[in-house]
């Protein structure tokens, strides 16, 4: 494949250098000998490993398909969601909106970082993000405690079960983001990343940063939306 | 630095999405089981339907039968049998009915020679069955 | 053959041939009484010829599974297997055991062998597919752990690949998802619930681990692709079978006493169970048209493929087709359901067990590579008569199954079961003949082991030049 075609398939990699490209799957992009400056953010596109994005993609596909399924249920039951949404403690929410854009906020932080090839600081970012997404399952954690006290569960009624899978199955993924990204944190705290090669950074970014979006979009559409 | 989809790469997402979903599974199975008293007609279960059960299962009713809907697709649902038949009686008089040699020509059901205190447990597990919380399902008595 | 105890395999593949005939001739029988109903009534009542044909099919299975496994495992982790004495008293034990279930099954009343087994002192017979007497279980567990000890250590003290990893994690599975079937509680909804812990786990979960693990190994050596590349497809594929699987068990969970949000998740997860599938069948065909060289086994080849295919189709394609909670309202238990485990069944399952035997049995039996070209002729015409005449049934059977929904559920007057059932008849007898199609393939199948088996191997193909970057 000529480097005119790489071109049109990487547009962000300037004056790149096609080393070698094995069975196809793995397309070996020598930027440092083309002479490119290597912390300059358009230069990998998308940022982290290929294969995270396949599965962010994935997951933006399930939780579409959740969403649209919570839409179209909303649609026949509109007065009984809008009366439980009304029970929800929006407060509680807005702390965890804010919580995890503060989360994103120092991941990206760190990822800055890791391109000036600052380990010690990554961590510390990194680690602040991982604080921040602890205290989005604190808050969430209190709020599911006081509706399993009120009784309430998946079986209660159609908009519970909805509200009640959405956030759990995004609560989850904030769990398994904050595990990718504490190994991110450890790695750094050991020196693991350099300038040249921290794409493990950009890869737990990626995902932390699906994670957020996520919740972007739930909550204005289970919490606020009448 | 390469922008590589690596096996190692692949095989975490493996372990990790399988520990995930491992783990969102058993939370719904520990929610099915909080819901489960409301809906399963457990209060139902006595010592004759017990040993309905157990009749069903030794003389293998599946192999033929469904039971809601899962078993085998040779002879009619059970699982609402109680409704189709016209109680308890319906469904003992049906099973002590069957030729010992068949219908010639048609799908047969043996003759079991049940007691009447068999046949009584049978139709008492059916009962049960007819009483759990099925979703609607089946969509009509034919089931 | 690279390790002399590779050979302990093929008395394993010989059983599983052996069982999957009796199989079949038993799936004719019923396929007869579903037409002529009283076909060997009261002897053999449909039920027992039911019995006989699933349980045989999920023995032969097994005995598959553990052919390849003692096949390629000395060959991944580069050393003997642990104990090939212990692999041959497994086998006879496990033959013996088998063999007395189905003559148990065939020989006395259900009700009998429960008595005589003392099924009473835990109660585990009687449900579809587990209806082994509770010793025969309970033997059943002794040779899976017998056999996981064996190629454990194995592959403990030898080379790790990702490909002998992934089929332990899947036979680890097998085994620890088959000790649900010790759980029968009276409580009808938990014993449904947990009794798809044992099947949805097994062949919409650890098996396709098994089939992945299988698969990958056949195509690294007909093709010669990259290991690396291989291995990498193998964890992308069984990653999404887990991650779709698992909560899809919530398909079985619509309609059994389970709270209703089942059809909710049950429905959006399932939906994506095919993914893995068609992964397979796009990794197969990449990986062939990339090989770098034409192995003299075309018929393993074409099973491989084939094997990709038809798992698509029948899990896949079949399975979406009556997996969302709507559509499933209406097709639950009928002839829908018996076209889609059919196809899923032969083209997931079968099939992978036949591959294997494909490419391992010529080194077995003294071969270099491959047999001979007589062989392979045969070989593959029974690949298509068997693999046509099954999409036959399976289209014979989703027609009968259509018009069973429609007359007995959905139309505004319902008939009777029964009824139905005679209105569907036609689709029966064309099945059947399908089926007696399937039976002469599978007999041409066995003729290539004998015909052609003192012709000289092929002459294997030229390498072809590796693929330009």
């Amino acid at each position: 494949m000529s480097n005119a075609k790489l071109a049109i398939f990487l547009p962000f990699v300037e004056s790149a250098r096609v080393v070698s490209m094995n069975e196809k799957e793995t397309i070996v992009v020598d930027t440092a000998s083309a002479g490119v400056a290597a912390p300059d953010a358009l230069v990998r596109y998308p940022p982290g490993d290929l294969a995270i994005w396949i599965f962010i993609l994935a997951e933006l596909l399930v939780f579409g398909v959740f969403f649209s399924s919570y839409a179209f249920n909303r649609m026949n039951h509109v007065e009984l969601f809008n009366q439980y949404q009304a029970t929800l403690d929006r407060d509680a929410a807005l702390i965890n909106t804010l919580a995890l854009l503060t989360s994103s906020y120092f991941v990206i932080r760190g990822v800055v970082a890791a391109r000036e090839g600052n380990n010690r600081l990554c961590a510390h970012w990194i680690w602040g993000a991982v604080a921040m997404g602890g205290v989005f399952l604190v808050v969430k954690s209190a709020e599911y405690s006081h509706h399993i006290g009120a009784g309430i569960s998946l079986s209660t009624n159609e908009f519970y079960m909805f509200y009640l899978s959405l956030t759990f199955f995004h609560f989850m993924h904030v769990i398994l983001g904050m595990v990718i990204l504490a190994a991110v944190a450890v790695k750094a705290g050991q020196g693991g990343y350099s300038r040249e090669d921290h794409v493990g950074v950009e890869t737990g970014a990626s995902y932390w940063h699906m994670v957020d979006l996520v919740w972007l979009i739930l909550f204005p559409l289970v919490y606020v939306m009448r | 630095m390469s922008q590589a989809f690596t096996k190692a790469m692949a095989r975490n997402i493996f372990y990790g999405g399988s520990v995930f979903f491992l783990l969102l599974l058993a939370a719904l199975t520990f929610d099915t089981h909080m819901a489960w008293p409301e809906r399963d007609n457990h209060a139902a279960i006595t010592e004759s339907v017990s040993q309905g059960k157990a009749l069903w299962e030794e003389n293998n009713c599946i192999g033929c039968h469904s039971l809601l809907g899962e078993g085998a697709y040779y002879a009619p649902e059970l699982g609402n049998a109680f409704k189709r038949l016209g109680g308890k009686d319906g469904i003992k008089g049906f099973i002590m009915s069957r030729p010992k040699d068949g219908i010639p020509g048609r799908r047969s059901m043996p003759q079991f020679n049940f007691s009447p205190e068999e046949l009584d447990a049978l139709a008492d597990f059916l009962e049960y069955v007819s009483g759990i919380n099925t979703s609607n399902w089946p969509p009509n008595i034919q089931g | 053959m690279q390790y002399q105890s590779q050979s302990v395999a093929k008395p394993y593949f010989i059983a599983a041939i052996g069982l999957f005939v009796g199989q079949i001739l038993f799936g004719l029988i019923m396929g007869l009484q579903y037409v002529i109903g009283d076909f060997m009534f009261p002897e053999i009542p449909f039920n027992v010829a039911r019995m006989v044909h699933t349980n045989l099919l999920i023995v032969w299975l097994l005995f598959g599974f553990m052919g390849a496994t003692y096949y390629l495992v000395p060959e991944e982790a580069e050393r003997e297997l642990f104990s090939p004495l212990l692999a041959h008293l497994m086998f006879w034990i496990f033959l013996i055991a088998g063999a007395l279930t189905v003559l148990g099954y065939l020989l006395v009343p259900y009700a009998t062998l429960a008595e005589l087994t003392h099924n009473e002192l835990l109660p585990t017979m009687g449900r579809e597919f587990l209806e082994q007497p509770t010793i025969t279980k309970l033997g059943i567990v002794v040779v899976a752990l017998a056999f996981l000890f064996n190629i454990g250590m194995t592959i403990l003290k030898g080379r790790k690949t990702a490909i002998s990893l992934v089929l332990l994690i899947g036979l680890l599975g097998l085994a620890v998802f088959f000790l649900f079937a010790f759980y029968n509680p009276d409580n009808l909804a938990k014993d449904k619930y947990y009794w798809w812990f044992v099947v949805h786990l097994w062949v919409e979960g650890v098996w396709e681990l098994i089939l992945g693990s299988i698969l990958a190994f056949v195509l690294i050596k007909t093709t010669g692709v990259d290991r690396e590349v291989i291995e990498k497809w193998l964890y992308v594929i069984i990653a999404m079978a887990l991650i779709t699987g698992l909560v899809g068990t919530g398909h079985h969970f619509y309609w059994i006493g389970t709270p209703e949000y089942w059809q909710w998740w049950g429905s959006i997860f399932s939906a994506l169970e095919p993914i893995p599938f068609f992964m397979m069948t796009v990794f197969a065909f990449n990986m062939v048209n990339r090989r770098r060289r034409n192995h003299p086994n075309k018929a393993a080849v074409l099973w491989a493929m084939g094997t990709a295919v038809m798992a698509f189709l029948g899990a896949g394609v079949w399975g979406f087709m009556h997996t969302l909670a709507p559509v499933n309202y209406y097709t639950h238990g009928t002839q829908i359901t018996a076209a889609h485990g059919h196809m899923a069944f032969y083209g997931a399952y079968v099939m992978i067990v036949l591959t294997m035997i494909s490419y391992a049995m010529p080194m077995l039996r003294g071969r270099e590579a491959a047999p001979s070209v007589r062989s392979q002729v045969l070989e593959m015409w029974s690949f298509w008569l068997m693999t046509v005449s099954m999409v036959f049934i399976t289209l014979f059977l989703t027609g009968a199954g259509i018009l069973q929904v429609y007359l007995q559920r959905f139309s505004d007057n319902p008939l009777p079961f029964m009824v139905a059932q005679d209105k569907v008849e036609l689709f029966y007898w064309m099945r059947e003949v399908a089926g007696v199609v399937f039976l002469i393939g599978l007999i041409v199948y066995i003729a290539s082991f004998f015909v052609g088996s003192r012709d000289p191997e092929p002459v294997a193909g030229a390498v072809e030049p590796a693929a330009a970057a």
